[in-house]
Order: structure tokens, then C-alpha cells, then sequence
């Protein structure tokens, strides 16, 4: 753990509870609580983003791309797995994981 | 206690109307809608809302004030935490009353008492000059820098929210320049340093944050006092964190809070004309309670009669309680007991007092208290 | 407490009983005397009886009991007369003053009264005259500038009630308040 995490004595605290640093919440690992793991298929993935929308620890990484039609938008990068905690509702919202064909999104177990 | 909010001129005001604490509110109101003051009126729907709504005005950085009276200031309970814990400077009168059931209008302390371990600043008040100045002082107090806390500014409901006595009002500029422009601590509306606000706090870091809160309210002490001599040397009145009537020679003290002390200075000056060596202990400040300086004003009492307006149902009173800690390692120990009257507006009568005092004396005599705890007043032995 | 002068007003919610209390205290303040006037709340009903009392001194007042031993007992209501309360801790030197048109020694008969002084105004015939209803608490602050010049004369009283009123009532209500005033004064009647 970095300096930064090292539990503070009270008397450095801001008063009343209040969190001074903005988005810190990227600084937190939730990806210790993952047991299941979503693994992307990209050549099934037709980046209709909904797993990014969904996703409660935003872990869909974006990038920006192109459509067959050349024009421009964001496509789902990776996953982060410092922050994806093995909820799996990106697995479930999936539209291309719905429909039954080959999966985008696949749940495997973490290996022990 | 409307006019000294009308001078403070606060950015919001949150409430809900409950008697006796009403025209406190309606006379403020009077003030916003004749335009005498810039202030936000919000009125809701209960009093939890009016301090939620405090809260949130008070998080975005405004001066905040409300009033409220017993059952208003018990559904209040959970928001009172939270102001103190967040560590927002509101201001709130409390017109003491009693609390249901049975329903009763008039005076006690049951509300405030209830809420002094909520982490507000409570400072209580003899008549409506006290409770006028110390709502003037009431805001430095809570935003100075070493507190951030709410302040509760209670007096007694009806016996002085509804009488009108001679009394000094100060000019609205002299108390502004007393007072000084609001200065916020992390305004949730300044989108430049954006910060959260009510996070979730678990056993790594509660209770640092308590003993923080615990420092804040202490330290308070030191400020109301700075804070009392620089309004007496503006203002010319003289305040202390509790009120001394000639006990520096005393062998009988009582001890109360707020209006009964006026009826009691008046027996101990004639039981001193007398000769008795008698006098009184009126508390202001309640939290943070002040026990070094009171064991140290009360050095060399040997009776001491604590009067409770409030109970805390299968314990002694909460003043009772804490009178008894203060004087605990007390050299040599004086005797010390308890009693509870003026429950719901009964009256408490200079010759009541008498009898008291003529009790203390008798206990001085003997060496002994023969009833620590008891209702003064009740019909039934 | 005998360095307090006190007084102890009866009447009826709805009469402007609380009102005239603390409207002569206001005014006695006005002629540099310590007060305090404050009322004792029941249930608050129109038509229920109701008690407010004034206190006057040369020094700062401490007490806030309710006045048990009036130096004076005003009664807004006659129809009041024969409750044990109006007549509760008085002694000898108590002055009555009673709204009532009837006759100041049947007065005090039907109050039980021995040797106190009592004076009657017609304060209810002054307010039907002026307001067209019963408000009459300023007569009956008229009537106790007669009764108690010691405390306040009638000019002190109609100077400082101006004051007391113009922050509560528009001028014509001003005006005929001290209209009544003046007329409670100068219709007094002594037993
Ligand atoms: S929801 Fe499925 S198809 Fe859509 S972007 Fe995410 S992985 Fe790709
Ligand atoms: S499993 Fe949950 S946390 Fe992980 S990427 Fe999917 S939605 Fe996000």
C-alpha cells in the first residue's frame, strides 16, 4: 500500500467526515472481491456499450473507433480488473450474450 | 429571540411551527416577507425536514438557523446527529417544553436534555436577555474554526418565550461587526474543489472520526469563553460558561438551568440577609460541560442541591449526573442530591426554595443527605 | 416581593387580555420602569377564562412565577365575577378595577370585597361605541392610569402606548385606541 492508504490519526482528518479529493473511489481495489471473472470475446463484441453502461465499478475501458461505415465512435477497449468485482451484469446484460449465439462476455470461475 | 435572527440575517431558514417555539418562526416570517432580511425562508413538512433541509443549506455553505420546541425537536433526533457529526455551524432556538404523552404545552427540559448527547453545543438562558445574547454569540461560537458545531440556544417555554421583559437590544450593525460575513468549510455548490459529503465510514475510521467531533465540542470551552469576554467588552454584559450567585463563601449551593434561577437568586439574597451563607450554581453551557471549572467554583460547598426540570426515566437527572462526576474527587466531598420539578409548567415557589434551603440545612447539620433523589412539588408522598 | 408592583388581569380568550397586559407594561417600560407582563396559558379557547399579569419595579425583575398577592386585580370580564379566582391572595390595600356598567358598591358586594377600593368602567360600552365590537382591553388601560397614577398618568400612558401601538396597528386603530384609552380614564366610577 502507498503512503497515501496509511490509516490517518484523527487529528488529520477533515471535519465532519468529509472526503477532500475528488474520484477517489478509482483509488479503491474492488477487484479483491471478484470469485467470478468476465473474460471479453472481441471477435463476438459488436460495442453496443451496455456492459459499460451497466457496470457498477465502470471496469469497460473505451477507446475510440470505427463503424463497417467508417464512422466514428467508442469501442469497449478491455476490462479493468483492478476495479471489476465479478458482479456479472455486464455478463447478463450482454445483448449478444441474450441471443444465444457465441457469447461477447464469458463467466468463468477464478482459479484458486 | 426572532429579532436577534432577524440581525444575524441568516441565508436560510428551515422550520416547522410547534408551540411554544411558533412565533418564533412568525415573526421571522414577518421580517422575510416585509423584506427585512435576505434570508431563504423553506418551509416544510415536519420537523426531520426542516433539519435535513438545514443540513443540506448548511453543507452548501450558508448560515443556517431554525427553532423548534419538544415533540419537534424529538422528531428531529436522527437529523441532530448528523448536523453535529457533519459538522455544520446551525443555529437552532429551543423553546423548552415537555414532551408527550400526556400532551402538554408548557415547560420543562425533557426535549433538550434528551439531545445533549447528539453532539450539539447547548447553552441555556435565565430570561430573553440571555437567550438574546446568546444567540448573538451563538454564531461565532459554532463557525469558529477549532468547533464547526450546531448550537442549540435553549430558554424556558412560555414562563420566558412568552413574556415580555425590559431588556437591551443591541444596533443591527453592531451585532453584524460582532458577528462577521459567514466563511464556509468545503461548500458542497463550489464545483472547483468538489468534495463528499456523508460518506460511508467503517471501523477504520468511525471512531477517529468521533474523537475528532469529541475535540471539536471541547474545545468549545475555551472559545465560548473568548467569545463571552469579547461580548462584554463590546456589549458591556458579562457572561462565564455558568453563573456564580454568591457562592465563593457558600456552605449551601443549589445548582439549576434557566428561568427558576431568577426565583432563586431572590430567596438566596434573603436568606443572605439573614446571615445563611447560601447561594446558586446557574449552568449556561450543558455541552460541553464544564466539570473542572464548576468542581473548582464549587470548592469548599458542603451541601450542594442539584434542581432537574427533566427525568431520565429509572436514573437520577441528567444535570444531577453530571454535577456529581464534577465533584467526585472533591476535597473533602459535599453532600450532593437530587431533585426533579416543574415537570410540565408546574411552578416552582420562592417559598418551595425556601423549604429546599431550610432541607440543606438540615442535611448540613446531620452530616447527611437523608433522600438523595425526589419530585419537589407532586401531589402524593 | 414587595418591591414589585403586580397586577392580575382576568378575562376571557378572545378579549385582548394578554394584549392589554403586555401593552401597559410596554407602556410603563416607556416611563423607565423594569417590566414584565406575561400571560398564564390553559386551554387556548375562545370564551375560556384566562389570567395575564404585568410586574413593575425600579429594578431588573428576576422572578416569573404567576402574581399570587395582586397589588391591583383587573377584571375584563364581569361575567367572571363570582369565580373564587379573581379574589385569590388579595388583601387589604388590592385595587379592583371591573368592566361592568353596574354600580360600583354592587360591584364589590357581588365580588365579596370588604375594605378594597374598586373602580368600574364601562369598557365594553367604550369599545361597542368605537370598534363596533368587545375588545376592551385599551379602556380598561385607562381605567388603571385612573386607578394607579403612581405607576403611569394618563398622559405618560397615551404617549407610550402610541408607541406601543404604531408597531402593531394601522393609524385609524392607533387612533381609536387611545381614543378608548382616554375614554376609559374619564369614565371611571369609584367605590
Ligand atoms: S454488451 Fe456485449 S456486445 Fe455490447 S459492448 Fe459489451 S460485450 Fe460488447
Ligand atoms: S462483472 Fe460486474 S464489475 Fe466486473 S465488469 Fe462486469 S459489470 Fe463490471
Amino acid at each position: 500500500m502507498s503512503d497515501k492508504y496509511k490509516l490517518k490519526k484523527w487529528q488529520d482528518l477533515p471535519p465532519g467526515g468529509v472526503i477532500t479529493e475528488g474520484g477517489n473511489a478509482a483509488d479503491y481495489e474492488t477487484g479483491t472481491w471478484r470469485t467470478w471473472r468476465p473474460v471479453w470475446q472481441k471477435e463476438n463484441c459488436v460495442h453496443c456499450l451496455t456492459c459499460w453502461v451497466f457496470c457498477p465499478e465502470g471496469a469497460f475501458l473505451l477507446q475510440d473507433g470505427r463503424t463497417a461505415g467508417g464512422k466514428d465512435r467508442k469501442e469497449i477497449k478491455e476490462i479493468d480488473y483492478f476495479h471489476c468485482k465479478g458482479c456479472g451484469l455486464c455478463v447478463r446484460e450482454c445483448p449478444v450474450n441474450k441471443q444465444g449465439k457465441e457469447p461477447a462476455l464469458q463467466f468463468i470461475r477464478e482459479e484458486t | 429571540m426572532a429579532e436577534a435572527m432577524r440581525q444575524i440575517n441568516p441565508d436560510v431558514v428551515a422550520a416547522f411551527p410547534i408551540t411554544p417555539s411558533t412565533q418564533v418562526i412568525e415573526d421571522f416570517a414577518t421580517f422575510v416577507a416585509d423584506g427585512k432580511v435576505k434570508t431563504e425562508l423553506i418551509t416544510v413538512e415536519s420537523e426531520h425536514s426542516a433539519m435535513s433541509a438545514c443540513i443540506g443549506a448548511s453543507a452548501a455553505g450558508g448560515r443556517v438557523m431554525t427553532a423548534t420546541s419538544a415533540n419537534g425537536l424529538a422528531l428531529m433526533w436522527e437529523m441532530l446527529y448528523i448536523a453535529a457529526s457533519m459538522r455544520q455551524p446551525i443555529l437552532m432556538t429551543v423553546v423548552n417544553r415537555a414532551l408527550s404523552a400526556p400532551i402538554n404545552i408548557h415547560c420543562d427540559h425533557g426535549d433538550s436534555m434528551g439531545a445533549r448527547d447528539a453532539g450539539w453545543i447547548q447553552i441555556y438562558a435565565e430570561n430573553n436577555q440571555e437567550a438574546y445574547d446568546n444567540m448573538v454569540m451563538a454564531p461565532v461560537i459554532a463557525e469558529h474554526r477549532d468547533v464547526r458545531l450546531p448550537v442549540m440556544v435553549c430558554l424556558d417555554g412560555f414562563i420566558i418565550s412568552h413574556s415580555i421583559e425590559t431588556m437591551e437590544l443591541e444596533e443591527d450593525q453592531a451585532v453584524r461587526d460582532f458577528i462577521g460575513p459567514y466563511r464556509g468549510l468545503h461548500s458542497l455548490l463550489d464545483t472547483d474543489r468538489p468534495v463528499t459529503w456523508g460518506a460511508l465510514d467503517l471501523h477504520d475510521y468511525y471512531i477517529e472520526h468521533k474523537r475528532g467531533q469529541q475535540a471539536a465540542i471541547e474545545s468549545a470551552k475555551s472559545v465560548i469563553e473568548s467569545v463571552s469576554d469579547r461580548f462584554y467588552r463590546t456589549f458591556g454584559r458579562k457572561y462565564e460558561l455558568f453563573e456564580s450567585y454568591r457562592i465563593e463563601d457558600a456552605e449551601r449551593v443549589m445548582v439549576a438551568i434557566n428561568s427558576v434561577a431568577g426565583e432563586i437568586k431572590e430567596v438566596v439574597d434573603a436568606l443572605r440577609d439573614a446571615g445563611e451563607k447560601v447561594g446558586l450554581l446557574k449552568i449556561r453551557l450543558f455541552r460541553p460541560f464544564p466539570y473542572a471549572q464548576i468542581a473548582a467554583a464549587l470548592r469548599g460547598a458542603k451541601v450542594v442541591t442539584v434542581l432537574d426540570r427533566s427525568t431520565s426515566m429509572g436514573a437520577y437527572g441528567p444535570l444531577f449526573g453530571e454535577i456529581r462526576t464534577a465533584l467526585y474527587d472533591a476535597e473533602p466531598r459535599p453532600l450532593v442530591y437530587n431533585r426533579t420539578f416543574g415537570l410540565g409548567g408546574r411552578e416552582l415557589f420562592p417559598d418551595d426554595i425556601q423549604e429546599l434551603f431550610a432541607e440543606s440545612r438540615r442535611y448540613l447539620q446531620n452530616g447527611k443527605v437523608e433522600k438523595i433523589f425526589d419530585f419537589l412539588n407532586v401531589r402524593g408522598d | 416581593m414587595s418591591e414589585y408592583f403586580e397586577v392580575r388581569w382576568h378575562g376571557r380568550g378572545g378579549q385582548g387580555t394578554v394584549t392589554g397586559a403586555k401593552s401597559l407594561a410596554e407602556a410603563v417600560q416607556g416611563t423607565g420602569k423594569y417590566v414584565s407582563a406575561f400571560p398564564d396559558y390553559g386551554p387556548e379557547r375562545r370564551g375560556a377564562p384566562v389570567r395575564a399579569f404585568d410586574r413593575f419595579a425600579d429594578k431588573r425583575i428576576r422572578i416569573h412565577i404567576p402574581v399570587l398577592e395582586p397589588d391591583v386585580v383587573m377584571i375584563v370580564d364581569p361575567t367572571l365575577i363570582g369565580s373564587k379566582s379573581l379574589v385569590e391572595g388579595i388583601g387589604e390595600n388590592t385595587v379592583f378595577v371591573v368592566n361592568t356598567e353596574k354600580d360600583a358598591a354592587e360591584t364589590k358586594r357581588a365580588l365579596g370585597l370588604t375594605g378594597q377600593t374598586l373602580y368600574t368602567v364601562p369598557a365594553n360600552n367604550i369599545s361597542y361605541r368605537l370598534f363596533k365590537r368587545e375588545i376592551p382591553n385599551s379602556a380598561m388601560m385607562g381605567a388603571f392610569a385612573r386607578a394607579c397614577p403612581q405607576i403611569i398618568s394618563i398622559e405618560a400612558l397615551i404617549k407610550e402606548a402610541e408607541h406601543a401601538f404604531a408597531a402593531l396597528l394601522a393609524k385609524d386603530l392607533v387612533a381609536k385606541n387611545l381614543d378608548a384609552i382616554r375614554c376609559g380614564y374619564d369614565e371611571v366610577r369609584n367605590a
